[in-house]
């Protein structure tokens, strides 16, 4: 058993030609051939070294060779099932299924004022519990809900975070790492025995820094799963193009991924896509902007053309509270996501880019991803469905089907029910006090915090974990970090 | 020939000719032109970039180009200035900077442009900037203001180490020390005794107005 998911049921959308796919490939392969990649980890430049690559110690900067890179891509699986606490709620990534993980943010907001705070620790669990409890939220991404909470000193955010996903959650998640923190997360996992991910990011352009590196090190070594992402902007640490920037993206990550597989051979790797459009105002990422569709749905082209399961820029609106922008800004890019045939999308939660979340628009989204998840389970064509037995019997007025097994039995299957939009007529929306789906979900936040209760951790699993968080302590006290 | 040193010198800052412009300029000191009339040509366009960027008709590549492209002839018609001990009419005198260990540019260069657009005096020490100089440029410009950047949650500290220099130079009652940058608000730039913090560019220009009076 495993997570469900969505299973895509019709050919993804594409829109890069052959010729056009050709390209950006050879670009690629270009770029990390002749212009190399900086790598500021010796380990893994002698490690490149070893394995056929030109290496610039001064300028900590290694080229590949194209077979290295078809190579390597060669040993990564095009499937894998990674485990979560809850044995039902693995995920087996890759093919046609795409899972759906909540869009996490810095801080929370005033749902008054829609200002931004930073989060209490009651939030940040609870905002875990609402996760946990919908039914369209798969996994979790790191920094989830929030990036920490009131009180916790900066080194201790990601290992209180994570033990926060373990503690209200039985669904996999992954996580983020930053100043040797993935020591704690791997004894983490290790002790629930789940697999864990931290991401591998570049520091585009064509740049990793050791903490990444020696992130992917432990984590290979551990034997846990492998993700590499770029984190370009267009414009200012990518070129402005989609064409361009997805040729440096790309080689960022293939870069990511020669090393992971010289590290540990036939390791299960995901690769994301981080890549947005510079505001050209602010300096900041393009949230909700369409350049990050026309990104995605190139990168999952190719990215499926490499047979490597492969997720999607997040869905961060740039709207600050829950209005029509916050709506098709996400509905665009989460629909687009899931047609191009990603395998992973996060969506729900998100009120600004990456700076807030709340558990009341997580709820909203959880229509938006059941809609989109039910479209693409497509159209079922059998003599059933076609049911031209019953149309017979039925004829033409005063014939009927509302009275029908026929209707009974298949309409939920044919339908999405959304769980908080409001689907009213006008006299019963006017008598209920005009809500909307905001005011639906507000109430559903609190039935769900009323009723819904996460799996508990053993008494054993609790004293390991808390013992793990105690050791992180000591480790940054002894740092001066703490 | 003058009118058409400073059309040349217009028309290449419009153009963001990093290369015309400084070659303009060096043409303008060949040629005798007044470098404080040469300058003034300069500001009037990177005024109307400025007022372009705040009307949100132009963009932050503008901002960008139009900084750098203004920066090389400034160095050539400063310079010239200096030999003619002549001295710029200015609103006030800026020291800007990102701060040691970060490398980042884009804000702190927005910032420096629309100061210089708005008539201000901007010595832009660039990034990575460590305590030592900020203190040498102080004491060697004495300027207003001090204007530091910093991107990252790991380098912001950095600001307070070069304020807590400045009272160990006794140079702090001598200049306002202004701080912004990705990982700054106001309760950080209170918190390190900043006198100002703004979130954007346009805010800081003000923010430096308000903090001279002008």
């Amino acid at each position: 058993m495993a997570m469900k998911g969505f299973i895509r049921k019709f050919k993804p959308l594409e829109i890069l030609s052959e010729e056009q796919f050709q390209a950006i490939h050879k670009a690629t392969l270009d770029v990390l051939q002749n212009v190399g990649i900086r790598i500021e980890h010796k380990r893994a430049l002698k490690l490149l070294e070893s394995h056929d690559c030109q290496v610039d110690y001064g300028n900590m900067r290694a080229k590949f060779p194209p077979g290295l890179v078809e190579e390597s891509l060669q040993k990564c699986p095009s499937s894998f099932r990674v485990k979560a606490r809850d044995p039902q709620k693995d995920l087996i990534m890759g093919g046609n299924t795409i899972y759906f993980g909540p869009a996490p943010g810095k801080q929370t907001v005033n749902l008054d004022t829609w200002e931004p705070r930073e989060a209490t620790r009651k939030e940040a669990y609870d905002g875990l519990t609402i996760l946990d409890a919908l039914p369209n939220v798969h996994f979790l991404p790191s920094y989830t809900p929030y990036f920490g909470f009131e009180g916790l000193p900066p080194v201790m955010r990601i290992p209180e975070i994570c033990a926060a996903k373990i503690r209200n959650s039985t669904k996999w998640f992954f996580e983020g790492y930053s100043n040797d923190c993935e020591i704690f997360i791997i004894q983490m996992a290790q002790a629930m025995g789940i697999d864990i991910m931290c991401s591998m990011l570049a520091s585009p352009p064509l740049t990793f820094y050791g903490e990444a590196v020696e992130c992917a090190f432990r984590m290979a070594e551990a034997g846990m799963a492998g993700r590499v992402l770029p984190g370009g902007i267009c414009g200012a640490t990518a070129p402005v193009t989609i064409a361009g920037s997805t040729v440096t993206a790309n080689a960022e990550i293939l870069a990511g991924i020669v090393l992971l597989q010289l590290m540990r051979p036939g390791m299960r790797i995901e690769v994301k896509d981080f890549t947005y459009p510079q505001n050209m105002r602010t300096g900041s990422p393009a949230f909700g902007n369409i350049g990050v569709s026309l990104h995605g749905v190139v990168f999952s082209q190719i990215w499926r053309r490499y047979g490597i399961p492969a997720g999607m820029t997040t869905a961060y609106p740039s709207s600050k509270i829950p209005d029509f922008q916050c709506g098709y800004e996400k509905a665009i890019i989460a629909l687009i996501a899931a047609l191009s045939g990603i395998n992973l999308q996060l969506v729900q939660g998100a009120i600004h880019g990456e700076l807030t979340h709340h558990p009341v628009q997580a709820i909203i989204d959880d229509d938006l991803v059941g809609m989109i998840g039910r479209f693409l389970e497509g159209v079922e064509v059998s003599d059933e469905t076609i049911a031209l037995d019953l149309i017979a019997q039925v004829g033409p007025i005063p014939g009927e089907y509302l009275s029908k097994e026929h209707t009974r039995k298949w309409w939920r299957k044919e339908q999405f029910i959304p769980q908080v939009a409001d689907t009213l007529t006008y006299p019963e929306w006017m008598k209920k006090g005009k809500k909307s789906c905001l005011g639906y979900a507000k109430e559903k936040m609190e039935e769900i915090l009323a009723k819904h209760k996460p799996t508990p951790l053993t008494g054993s699993q609790e004293r390991d974990l808390e013992k793990i968080l105690e050791d992180a302590r000591v480790f940054y006290k002894d740092k001066g970090m703490l | 020939m003058k009118e058409e040193i400073l059309k040349g010198l217009q028309k290449s800052l419009r153009d963001y000719d990093s290369e015309g412009c400084i070659a303009w300029a060096k043409k303008a000191n060949q040629e005798g032109v007044d470098p404080l009339q040469a300058i003034d040509a300069l500001t009037e366009i990177i005024q109307e970039v400025g007022d372009g960027f705040s009307r949100g008709e132009l963009f932050l590549p503008d901002l960008i180009a139009a900084g750098a492209t203004m920066a090389g002839a400034m160095a050539e018609l400063t310079a010239a200035l200096k030999q003619k001990g002549l001295e710029r009419k200015s609103l006030g005198k800026v020291v800007i900077g990102t701060v040691f260990g970060d490398i980042h540019s884009i804000g702190k260069d927005m910032v420096s442009t629309l100061l210089t657009a708005s008539g201000f005096t901007v010595h832009d020490l660039g990034i990575d900037v460590k305590a030592e100089r900020f203190i040498e440029a102080i004491k060697q410009d004495r300027p207003d203001i001090l204007a530091m950047s910093a991107l990252l949650t790991t380098t912001a500290k950095e600001q307070k180490v070069v304020i807590e220099a400045l009272k160990k130079e006794g140079l702090r009652n001598q200049v306002k020390v202004i701080v912004g940058g990705g990982a700054i608000d106001q309760s950080f730039a209170t918190g390190i005794g900043a006198d100002g913090y703004a979130s954007t560019a346009p805010e800081a220009v003000n923010l430096v107005k308000s903090l001279i009076g002008r």
